[in-house]
């Protein structure tokens, strides 16, 4: 799951998927601001057929806490 | 020392080092720049911008980052008479070349990959420069001469270069703090993009208040951004609609705990539904609620403030100051009657003299002064104005204008024989527009899907048409232009 994660998150920002490290954040890169924030969020919930509930996006801020998220979200 | 004369902006800054030299003026990260500090890096910068052989006349592109030396060369480069063209960094390749080839820039400041067409310096390149401020040159620039070249997308593929003196700039600044009433005390959030003429105006607005600028790299992350506001007392930031939209989706109503500390808040760049307005008044009860109507060659020219206009919530506004008028006027460019449609016009301070391309500035004014917004509307009895549609067709995507030519191009250049892109309501409801694409039928062996995918490698994502649709033929009027309306109807 966390591979296509990363994945996703690269191909949305159209960057390399090496820079997609756990530790990186939104708003560390200039492809991911808002929008791109919005795109990931939107083609994760597509792509891998779950939805984020609404308080918890607050938080999704970096790799590793949407690729735990996605987890959780899978293992409910 | 600084040549101050021709620039009021400058003439403000060196006059808030030399009275309260130890002021914040910017935070970037760890780095906390005083005012005093401000003017002597602005002076380093500008002696380093000599060293590289450039003269007052010459154009440079700063490919904006949001990073302390972008700041100084911004304004080192207004104090050497040179001319800024100042771009996104993540500007697309084709529109980036465009504008080399239109302004032929001396040197682009910023990481880039057209190393092979103009020359390019890494900011970075000023950090590790020697204290070279051993004397500026003089020279005889005047208020009035161009200071920046922003360019918009205009309504064709081809952007245009709006050119805007130090007179201009500072005007725009001006009526700004003015009508906002923000001041040496304010603490502004900067997360808007440095790249637009909404973003660098808050700089300009903060700087010549005296004010502390807080950098923020953008908005996408929330919770950092709330951590900054709490940190450093932010008193005031500036957003545009869609960024509204997506605090919604993404905090909620989290942010109303910053009601007593936020002063103001600056809205513009697109239309905000009435109920938001109203959200905004109920979670901010006592900030100044400021919305400008403006275009990069008007800058901030009408405002309303959301409590003031609280029975009135679907004006643009009124002129920004007394600096500024405003009128309505017809296809032959004379007034109408309050309350008949008609273009919007507006001359003042902060208006620009033309565009970089004398072929540009064909039509672009009603006789000498008043410019042609491209905007519908009307004004009332009281002096409020109202839009009631837009004559350009510009796409407005959570404030990034995206031409439909551009789109259309990118397309075709896959392959399509036809198609054409319009402005749609965001099916999310949080971009305000997105385009939509008609691609027509048999003139492609792609499907939507393969066209779509092809079109990330060409366009950066807000250009990305988020609906599409076969069509039997694009509607073409007798001399073929698109005819935009009946795709969306």
């Amino acid at each position: 799951m966390e591979s296509q994660v990363k994945q996703i998150i690269a191909r949305v920002l159209n960057v390399d998927l090496d820079l997609i490290t756990d530790d990186l954040s939104s708003g560390d890169i200039p492809q991911w601001d808002s929008v791109g924030n919005l795109a990931i969020i939107s083609t994760i919930e597509q792509e891998l057929n779950i939805e984020f509930p609404l308080e918890d996006l607050f938080d999704l801020t970096s790799v590793k806490s949407i690729v735990d998220e996605v987890n959780q979200l899978a293992d409910a | 020392m600084l040549n101050v004369a021709h620039s009021p902006l400058l003439q403000a800054i060196t006059g808030h080092a030399a009275a309260t030299p130890d002021k914040t003026a910017l935070v970037a990260g760890d780095r906390r720049i005083s005012y005093s500090q401000l003017v002597a890096a602005i002076e380093q910068a500008a002696a380093f911008l000599h060293s590289l052989g450039l003269k007052p006349g010459d154009h440079i592109i700063l490919s904006a980052q949001k990073e302390l030396e972008f700041v100084y060369l911004y304004f080192a480069a207004h104090q050497s008479g040179i001319i800024n063209v100042v771009v996104d960094s993540a500007a697309p390749a084709d529109r980036l070349a465009y504008i080399i080839d239109v302004v032929h820039p001396a040197v682009l400041f910023g990481d880039s990959t057209v190393a092979d067409r103009v020359r390019c310096v890494p900011f970075s390149a000023l950090a590790t420069s020697h204290d070279m401020a051993a004397g500026l040159p003089a020279h005889s620039i005047t208020p009035d001469a161009v200071a920046d070249v922003m360019f918009t997308t205009g309504t064709t593929a081809a952007p245009k270069g709006v050119c805007l003196s130090h007179a201009n700039i500072a005007a725009s600044a001006s009526n700004t703090n003015s009508f906002i009433g923000n001041g040496p005390d304010d603490v502004e959030a900067l997360a808007l993009p440095l790249s637009h003429s909404f973003g660098l105006g808050r700089l300009r607005c903060s700087l010549l208040a005296g004010a502390t600028m807080v950098m923020v790299s953008n908005f996408a992350n929330l919770k950092s951004l709330f951590s900054v506001m709490t940190a450093e007392r932010v008193t005031g930031f500036g957003m545009v609609p869609a960024v509204w939209q997506y605090i919604k989706r993404l905090s909620g109503k989290r942010i109303g705990v910053f009601a007593d500390q936020l002063r103001f808040i600056e809205i513009g760049s697109a239309a905000l539904p009435v109920e938001d307005k109203r959200l905004l008044m109920e979670l901010f009860p006592h900030t100044r609620l400021c919305m400008h109507y403006g275009l990069t060659e008007a800058s901030r020219a009408m405002f309303s403030e959301f409590h003031t206009d609280a029975a009135n919530l679907h004006t643009i506004g009124r002129p920004a100051s007394a600096m500024v008028q405003a009128v309505v006027l017809d296809d032959s460019g004379h007034p109408v009657d309050d309350g008949m449609d008609g273009e919007i016009c507006v001359k003042g301070n902060m208006v620009t003299r033309s565009y970089f391309l004398e072929k540009d500035n064909a039509d672009a004014f009603y006789g000498d002064e008043w410019f042609r917004t491209g905007d519908w509307g009307h004004r009332d009895a009281s002096g409020n104005f109202y839009l009631t549609g837009r004559r350009k067709e510009l796409i407005n995507v959570g404030g990034e204008k995206v031409s439909p030519a551009t789109i259309e191009d990118a397309i075709c250049s896959l392959g399509v024989s036809d198609c054409a892109c319009v402005a749609v309501p965001d099916p999310n409801g949080v971009l305000g527009e997105v385009p939509k694409a008609f691609i027509c039928r048999g003139g492609t062996t792609m499907g939507l899907d393969e066209i779509k995918q092809r079109l990330v490698q060409l366009l950066p994502n807000h250009e990305i048409p988020v609906l599409w649709e076969w069509i039997d033929s694009i509607p073409r009027t007798p001399s073929g232009k698109i005819q935009r309306l009946k795709l969306k109807s």
